[in-house]
């Protein structure tokens, strides 16, 4: 054969994730965060914010707490560093989880007299 | 380019010493194997095996069927009857059968490995077939469950006393060996590729196999959680799926269905995946539209996971939803129809020999095209009022798991059987049978569409006298068909000691699979392939002639 | 039991740890990646079906949600939020110091994970042990047994007009009788023979009531012939509770999982086994060990902290 051809494994966007060690303050960085994050979970959410909208601690909770799984995910667990097969790996399981969330809510949510009825 | 000196795909002339059968012939090392192929062999006795199973129950509804009155079997029985049915042939025949047979033996030696990414996890998966299948054995001798293989609540929470627990731990713990499965695909399609194969020479069968892996990994954990829970409140009683304390019998139903209309995407696309192969290869032609194919497997997969609100019409789901769904099924219908269509194109102007395996390929063409037309019907929230509950779904069902998945099933089994087995079987018994499967299908299913629409509810003991010719029908065609069922299982075990030695390459045909020996080595290729063709390269430079091809042996003892 | 072609691998330099499916190291780093990253998304796919559960029953009854999380002790649920996080980060430096090929490194900060894992089990214990005593495990006869004169319970009518103390949660719990008659085991004044879950405080409900912001199937749920009916509402609690044990439950086996995942890898570090070159067992029980964080992290807010802004009036 004239041409080298490629491996499977070679041919595919293969990051040498294995050479690739994270500095030490990334991880102290994030551990940080994390800390932080969930204290102020905590307190935001003795304090009454559905006076702006219903639902908006909940929301505020939710995006903390999204906050720190992209931590956790991007930095603990090397996805930022990561082919991007891994990365769509990642985004698949949410989405689909989101797919059952949306798709059986929306069920819930026509069932009264009107769309959103409370 | 062609790549003839590296890999001979005439036929191999000097034969292996040691195939994969012959390595070994302790139990041992058939049980604690971590080959592949012999993992196939595992799974296709057992799933054989709950194949007749589910088969004999059937055959116990269509003789209870032949009289409209409850004779045979009393209410209760009959209620278990067709559960067992349902639930050994949904989860121990259809989910496992293509991709744990034909997928476990094929997949490495279609992408030129020596094994999938996880041999040992591959046998793991074995077992937990064989637990989970043994416990709900050992619940159906017991008396087994009468829910309906839905498991609906409060009926099954509440108010059963069959085996719900144990049949459910079956199931939960057979789920493993799918996800497994899954898993292993995915990773080996991903990792494992023989230098050369990109994904586009990859054989349809192989993205089939993708594309049902994803549905699998994505699907089943769901059913894990919803048989849990049914456990739990079975025991507790709290009431998440009971009206009376504030629960939702439809949250039930829509955790179930979200893995079981996904489950019928899992049975459907590995068969798709063995009829492309069929098509093409039996055609001699390269298949039309490849790549359209190879997407329609994964955006059927997606697509998939969108639909399963049309099994709760009338279940007392929001009407919004119940329209949204609606929009999604006939929108999962279209992948379907494109892969139809590059199937029609690629006969048309084909080299068509009319092998056993083509004639499975072309009556799967035929029936599933009516199964997912009549799918089509039941989508159609209007429609969808009317037929709910009675045969014409029960008809429609059966037109694409069985006209299409078992039809698919066979086909393949008859395709491959010669590099599975190293034998032949006969030609001339193969096609009678592959007759008399198609006419006794036939019979037995098409006037349960006309008796669905007649009104004949399902999953009762007993209907209205006026519709027992058709039910008679039915079960004439029921004992046709098991005929057509039982003959291939007398002329493949007799080909297994008595038939012909195959060679590598008995149908003369390019794909990787039959470069190599009938039965393969246990490494599967002598030498890493190294993959510089396209895949179903007909012409002339793959090295096979037409009129070889057309002349060859056909056994027909 | 497979021969393997031998001669294809006798000028091969086997790598320890090489499998005999792969072809080098890169092959099989790269599959057992993307293998357990499928086994994660079918993880997520599991703890999903009950976050969906969740979600469809706060939905419906918010109030009974938030009555019962305000019984949940958050500083506990805080504590193993930190706990996780710790456990975490000593995980992330476990993985480290195998990448880097130090063998103590590893095998100290896996064993520290494994004793904040541990921890993490003891609070869940110690939690558990407090809703036993509290009466609000949800299934009847789990509940710690208590004997009480009888005739000295208030009955349901009187408590269903009660608004209750919404300053300390647990106060509510208390019905006002007699401290002196107290089964000898038990610690709450409150009559439960049977052991079943018992939910008084219907404070929260009165309160969206009179704030009109109760949801349609709440307007169901709770009330019979137009009166708050204290039972219903407990019937609703009892879901969240419920939901509470089965999540957390089924969290803390794949703690126990992941405990024993860690002591097995805590050995085989010790034995020397991974090394710079081959260090992916750790990577991958690192993923999973994260995962189960990631897990708790989303519980901690979703089933401890969703009532507490209801608390001193609040709520809109």
């Amino acid at each position: 054969m004239a041409e080298k051809i490629k491996t499977a494994t070679e041919s595919e966007s293969h990051q040498h994730e294995e050479h690739h060690v994270v500095p030490l303050s990334y991880y102290f960085m994030v551990f940080g965060v994390l800390v932080v994050g969930t204290i102020l979970t905590y307190f935001v959410a003795t304090i009454d914010l559905d006076t702006i909208f219903p639902g908006a601690n909940t929301l505020v909770a939710l995006l903390i707490a999204f906050f720190k799984m992209g931590c956790v995910v991007l930095i603990f667990m090397h996805v930022r560093w990561s082919s991007k097969l891994i990365w769509l790996t990642a985004i698949a399981g949410f989405f689909w989880l989101a797919i059952m969330f949306a798709f059986t809510m929306q069920d819930y949510l026509t069932r009264g007299a009107g769309v959103f009825t409370r | 380019m062609q790549n003839i000196e590296a890999i001979n795909i005439k036929n191999i002339k000097e034969e292996p010493k040691v195939s994969y059968l012959t390595n070994g012939f302790t139990l041992k090392s058939w049980l604690l194997t971590k080959d592949h192929k012999r993992i196939a062999i595992l799974y296709l006795i057992t799933v054989s095996a709950f194949f007749a199973l589910g088969g004999i129950y059937a055959s116990l509804i269509r003789l209870e069927l032949l009289t409209p009155a409850s004779d045979l079997l009393q209410s209760a029985t009959y209620n278990r009857v067709f559960t067992q049915h349902g639930i050994i042939m949904v989860f121990f025949f259809l989910i496992p059968s293509i991709p744990a047979i034909l997928g476990n033996f094929l997949i490495p030696i279609m992408i030129g490995a020596k094994d999938l990414a996880f041999p040992r996890i591959n046998l793991l998966s074995w077992y937990f077939y064989m637990a989970g299948g043994g416990l709900t054995l050992y619940a159906l001798l017991q008396g087994g469950v009468d829910t309906g293989w839905t498991f609906y609540t409060p009926y099954s929470t509440t108010f059963s006393n069959g085996y719900v627990m144990a049949v459910g731990l079956g199931i939960f713990i057979n789920g493993f060996s799918s996800i497994l499965t899954g898993l292993n695909f995915i990773v080996t399609v991903h990792t494992m590729r023989a230098p050369g194969m990109t994904w586009f020479r990859l054989p349809l069968f192989v993205w089939a196999h993708y594309a049902t892996s994803l549905v699998m990994i994505l699907g089943t954990p769901v059913i894990a959680i919803t048989i849990l829970l049914m456990a739990l409140e079975r025991l507790a009683k709290i009431g998440i799926f009971d009206p009376a304390i504030g629960g939702d019998p439809i949250l039930f139903q829509h955790l179930f269905w979200f893995y079981s209309h996904p489950a019928v995407y899992i049975m459907i696309l590995p068969g798709m995946g063995v009829i492309s192969e069929l098509i093409s290869n039996f055609s001699r032609k390269k298949i039309f539209g490849y790549e359209f194919i190879a997407f329609s497997s994964i955006a059927i997969a997606v697509f998939g996971f969108l639909v399963w609100g049309h099994h709760m019409f009338v279940s007392g789901q929001s009407v919004y939803a119940g329209l949204v769904f609606s929009f999604l099924t006939m929108v999962v219908a279209i992948p379907s129809a494109i892969k139809v269509f590059n199937w029609a194109a690629t006969l048309y102007k084909g080299q068509i020999s009319y092998d056993t395996p083509m004639l499975y390929a072309l009556f799967f063409i035929g029936l599933f095209l009516i199964g997912g037309l009549t799918g089509l019907f039941l989508g159609s929230m209007g429609l969808t009022v009317h037929l709910t509950d009675t045969y014409f779904i029960v008809a429609h069902f059966h037109y694409v798991m069985v006209g299409g998945q078992v039809l698919a099933y066979l086909g393949g089994l008859h395709y491959w059987w010669s590099k599975i087995t190293g034998k032949m079987y006969s030609e001339f018994w193969s096609k009678i049978a592959a007759i008399i499967v198609f006419v006794g299908f036939n019979l037995t299913f098409f006037p349960q569409f006309i008796l669905g629409y007649l009104g004949m509810p399902r999953r009762y003991a007993s209907y209205p006298e006026e519709l027992q010719v058709l039910n008679i029908f039915s079960t004439a065609g029921a004992s046709i068909l098991a005929i057509g069922l039982i003959i291939p299982l007398i002329y493949f075990t007799y080909s297994i000691f008595f038939g012909a030695k195959a060679p590598s390459n008995p149908w003369m045909l390019p794909g990787l699979e039959w470069r190599t020996a009938s039965p393969p080595p246990t490494e599967n290729f002598e030498e890493t392939p190294i993959v510089t063709w396209e895949a179903y390269e007909f012409g002339e430079e793959s090295g096979l002639d037409l009129e070889d091809a057309r002349n060859r042996d056909r056994v027909t003892v | 039991m497979a021969t393997h072609a031998d001669a294809l691998h006798d000028d091969h330099y086997h790598a320890p740890g090489l499998q005999h499916q792969f072809e080098d190291m890169g092959q099989q780093q790269e599959s057992a990646s993307i293998g357990m990253w499928m086994f994660l998304v079918q993880e997520i796919m599991f703890f999903g079906g009950l976050f969906t559960v969740y979600l469809v029953f706060r939905s419906k009854y918010p109030m009974a949600f938030a009555a019962g999380s305000n019984h949940l002790d958050a500083f506990w649920g805080g504590l193993n939020t930190l706990v996780l996080i710790v456990s975490s980060l000593t995980m992330a430096l476990a993985v480290r110091s195998a990448q880097l090929g130090r063998r103590n490194a590893q095998v100290i900060f896996i064993v520290v994970t494994m004793i904040f894992g541990t921890v993490f089990l003891a609070v869940k214990a110690i939690e558990y042990t407090a809703k036993y005593k509290e009466g609000i495990v949800p299934v009847a006869g789990l509940n710690m047994k208590t004997a009480k004169t009888p005739g000295t319970y208030p009955n349901a009518r009187e408590l269903s007009t009660r608004t209750g103390d919404t300053q300390d949660p647990k106060e509510s719990l208390n019905t006002g009788v007699s401290e002196a008659n107290t089964h000898e085991t038990g610690e709450h004044s409150y009559y439960n023979p049977g052991g079943t879950f018992v939910w008084t405080d219907v404070s929260l409900a009165v309160q969206a009531q009179q704030g009109n912001y109760l949801t349609e199937s709440e307007k169901i749920g709770y009330f019979s012939n137009g009166e708050l009916n204290a039972n219903k509402f407990r019937d609703k609690v009892r879901i969240f509770f419920w939901i509470y044990f089965v999540m957390t439950g089924l969290h803390a086996l794949h703690m126990i999982i992941g405990l024993g995942l860690m002591a097995w890898l805590a050995w085989k570090a010790w034995m020397g086994t991974y090394t710079a070159d081959y260090y992916s067992p750790v990577e991958m029980s690192g993923l999973y060990w994260h995962f189960v964080d990631i897990v708790w992290i989303f519980l901690f807010p979703l089933l401890y902290l969703l009532g507490r802004h209801f608390l001193h009036g609040g709520g809109h």
